[in-house]
């Protein structure tokens, strides 16, 4: 029986300087898992790198194969440096791992949606590289669809976790849509920079203000928005509907006087100030003011901080869901194992029948000749009929993990020893095909006729 | 008649359990299934309409239960219109439909007492009350919108952005909704007053100054011109003109119990 394994490194077992070397660029990942899987003699293979993690998922038809593909993955690092850092799964264990990678369980941060589509990404390119047969396209097919049940079943991706996300997501909640909104950034810090870019990205537009007029200039360029002089502070703001303060300086800039000129020239339009300096530059008693809301980065950490404690919870529920698809996974790859079993069953049966039936049609005269076609059709008929509550039954017992029933069957009749039915080598077509025919000639449905 | 009016009674009751749980647990389904039987309510609702205009218990515009009854129908009818199709307002649900399900019930209250009477009839008076049903009818929509406005800031401002504050819309787009309801409503609420007023004139020239229920009836609507010229005039809006609208349709609401609990029908 062929094996689906994962070998690779991860945030969780390696630091950065070790992954970066194993790292591939998305360019080159389409070639290099073709290599890896030629190299190491696998049946098929998906090679994942993020910045996060660099993964090989492989189908090895022998130990050998899998040992090699090992050696293949880390052969730009030493071995001792590899092998402290190194995680394998085989089996469920891996199964349960792809699941949970492409449903963000395993991510740095609990529920970000970009590592789906990193996956989709590593899959893609093993497609390309012709690498995917029947049992990686099934895995990672399920994975897809794992990832999207979590998303939209549990709240994993709910809330942001970030300064600057959670900002963002403030100002949607008091503007609704934020294309055309006027943002002011205030100072030049990092962070500050940082959430006026993710409003940017919203459609907001920008207003750069800064006490050195050049600095506004370059900072402006940079996020896409118009510079201003500092002195324009209380123009500006009677404008603004949000405010980002990022400065350095020791005193508020938004004062309480300057506030209460502004509010009356705004017409009570709301304003959301972002007060991300420390020491702040927002005098505090400004959010009492009337339609004027007021987060500093305490503020702002607060709510990643329950956001982020919130996912953790949900990523239980989750946890739940990838156990159950992990286990519908097995009872399907478990089933893959009775194939040759139940293909050799309906040979053996069907063969009986028609050697009897050979036997029978020459003593049965000249009318029988011209009923064979029906004959025949009787006989497919009655085999599917005898097999079918056979089948369900080994199918059953082949999903429950259970081999006292397939052995009763290898001992009953005299059946050849299966051949594995692995999932197919190549590209995924033949594999798929192949899989098909064979499930079309077995009778686990209902009974014809 | 009387069980066409308690299953619609059910069915407003039940769909408002249903939009609370949502408010409160966030599950979809509650929403989905709370659109469901409000439509369901307003659907019999609307058969107990045509059974009680087939019975000709009482002529157009001459009962207050009757227009109330209509009143909390199109209030039913108008958010499941305003919320189709924007996920995002359909919390809104859990504070409108228990004003639908109030005045559904108040249309139920002492029946028949309120019948306006026959000499004290004109054709004014189908005109003031279809103008007062359907000034109404925004104004609750808006009083629910400004509720909800009303929650969503005070979390806001104590920094409580918990799973209720995730899913309320967000403060702009609960007040431009909310202005737009009453800018809609204070025409017909308009109308309604001034028919009323030329009514009540033609009936008794002779007629002392306006009683009680009418005072706070113009108080209404003077909260309601005070609201839009403000918001207009001053740029008023946010918190001050979600308290305003709701306290004019709580104005509003407080005439109609007058109306109700009068023997007079107010006439």
């Amino acid at each position: 029986m062929p094996g689906l394994f994962v070998v690779g490194v991860s945030h969780r077992s390696s630091p950065v300087a070790l992954r970066e070397r194993l790292a591939v660029p998305s360019s080159e990942l389409a070639a290099h898992v073709r290599g890896l899987a030629g190299r190491s003699g696998l049946s098929e293979a998906v090679l994942l790198s993020t910045c996060n993690r660099v993964e090989l998922y492989g189908v090895a038809p022998d130990d050998a194969s899998e040992q090699r593909a090992r050696t293949a993955f880390g052969a730009r690092v030493e071995g001792h440096e590899l092998s402290p850092h190194l995680y394998e799964r085989g089996g469920p264990d891996a199964v349960r791992h792809v699941f949970r990678v492409a449903s963000s369980l395993d991510s740095m941060v609990v529920g970000e949606p970009q590592i789906l589509g990193q996956v989709k990404e590593a899959y893609a390119a093993a497609l390309e590289a012709g690498t995917v047969g029947g049992l990686l396209e099934r895995c990672f097919g399920r994975a897809f669809a794992v990832a999207k049940r979590v998303r939209s079943e549990t709240g994993i991706a709910a809330g942001n976790v970030s300064v600057s996300s959670v900002a963002t997501d403030l100002a949607r909640q008091i503007f609704g849509d934020l294309s055309g909104r006027r943002v002011l950034l205030i100072g030049a810090g990092k962070m500050g920079e940082s959430a006026a870019r993710h409003l940017r990205a919203q459609g907001a537009q920008l207003f750069v203000l800064n006490r050195s007029m050049e600095r506004a200039i370059q900072l402006a360029a940079a996020c896409d928005g118009e510079p201003r002089g500092l002195h324009e502070l209380p123009a500006e703001l009677a404008l603004a509907d949000i405010a980002i303060a990022s400065t350095s300086s020791d005193r508020f800039v938004v004062t309480t006087e300057l506030m209460k000129q502004v509010v009356k020239q705004r017409k009570y339009r709301q304003l959301f100030l972002i007060d991300i300096a420390v020491p702040r530059n927002v005098d505090p008693r400004v959010g009492e003011m009337e339609n004027v809301f007021v987060y500093d980065v305490d503020d702002l950490q607060k709510v990643a901080q329950q956001n982020l404690a919130q996912r953790r919870r949900e990523a239980e529920a989750a946890e739940a869901l990838v156990e159950q698809e992990m286990r519908e996974f097995e009872a399907w790859r478990r089933s893959l194992d009775l194939k040759p079993l139940l293909v050799g069953l309906r040979k053996h049966v069907h063969g009986i029948l028609a050697a009897e039936l050979e036997r029978t049609l020459p003593r049965l005269g000249a009318d029988a000749s011209r009923d064979r076609a029906a004959l025949e059709k009787m006989l497919e008929a009655a085999t599917s009929k005898l097999l079918h509550q056979p089948f369900v039954e080994l199918k059953r017992a082949g999903e429950q993990g259970d081999e006292v029933l397939p052995a009763a069957v290898q001992r009953l009749f005299p059946l050849a020893a299966p051949a594995p039915a692995a999932a197919p080598s190549g590209a995924g077509a033949p594999a798929v095909e192949a899989e098909h025919d064979e499930e079309h000639a077995l009778p686990l449905g209902k009974p014809a006729g | 008649m009387a069980a066409l009016f308690t299953l619609t009674a059910a069915l407003y009751v039940a769909a408002a359990a249903l939009y609370l749980d949502f408010l409160g647990r966030g599950r979809e389904r509650s929403a989905g299934a709370g659109a469901a039987l409000l439509g369901l309510g307003a659907a019999l609702h609307f058969a107990f309409l045509l059974a009680e205009g087939l019975r000709g218990a009482s002529p157009v515009g001459a009962d207050i239960q009757q227009a109330l009854s209509v009143a909390s129908w199109l209030v039913a009818l108008g958010l499941l219109a305003t919320t189709r199709g924007k996920p995002r307002l359909r919390v809104l649900g859990a504070f409108v439909t228990p004003v639908t399900l109030l005045l559904f019930l108040g249309a139920g209250f002492r029946r028949g007492v309120a019948v306006v009477g026959e000499e004290m009839r004109s054709a004014l008076l189908p005109v003031h009350v279809a103008a007062n049903v359907l000034g109404l009818v925004a104004f609750a929509l808006a009083f629910g919108v400004a509720v909800a406005y009303l929650v969503q800031e005070r979390q806001l401002r104590r920094k409580q952005l918990g799973a209720l504050f995730q899913r309320l819309p967000p403060l702009d787009v609960l007040d431009a909704l909310s202005f737009r309801l009453v800018a809609t409503g204070f025409p017909m609420f308009t109308l309604g007053v001034v028919t009323g007023t030329v009514w009540a004139v033609q009936r008794d020239p002779s007629a002392p100054a306006i009683d009680a229920t009418q005072t706070v009836g113009l108080l209404a609507w003077a909260t309601f011109a005070m609201v839009l010229l403000l918001r207009v005039v001053v740029g008023f809006r946010g918190r001050r003109a979600a308290f305003g609208t709701a306290l004019g349709f709580l104005g509003a609401c407080a005439v109609l119990v007058g109306y109700v609990v009068r023997k007079d029908g107010g006439s």
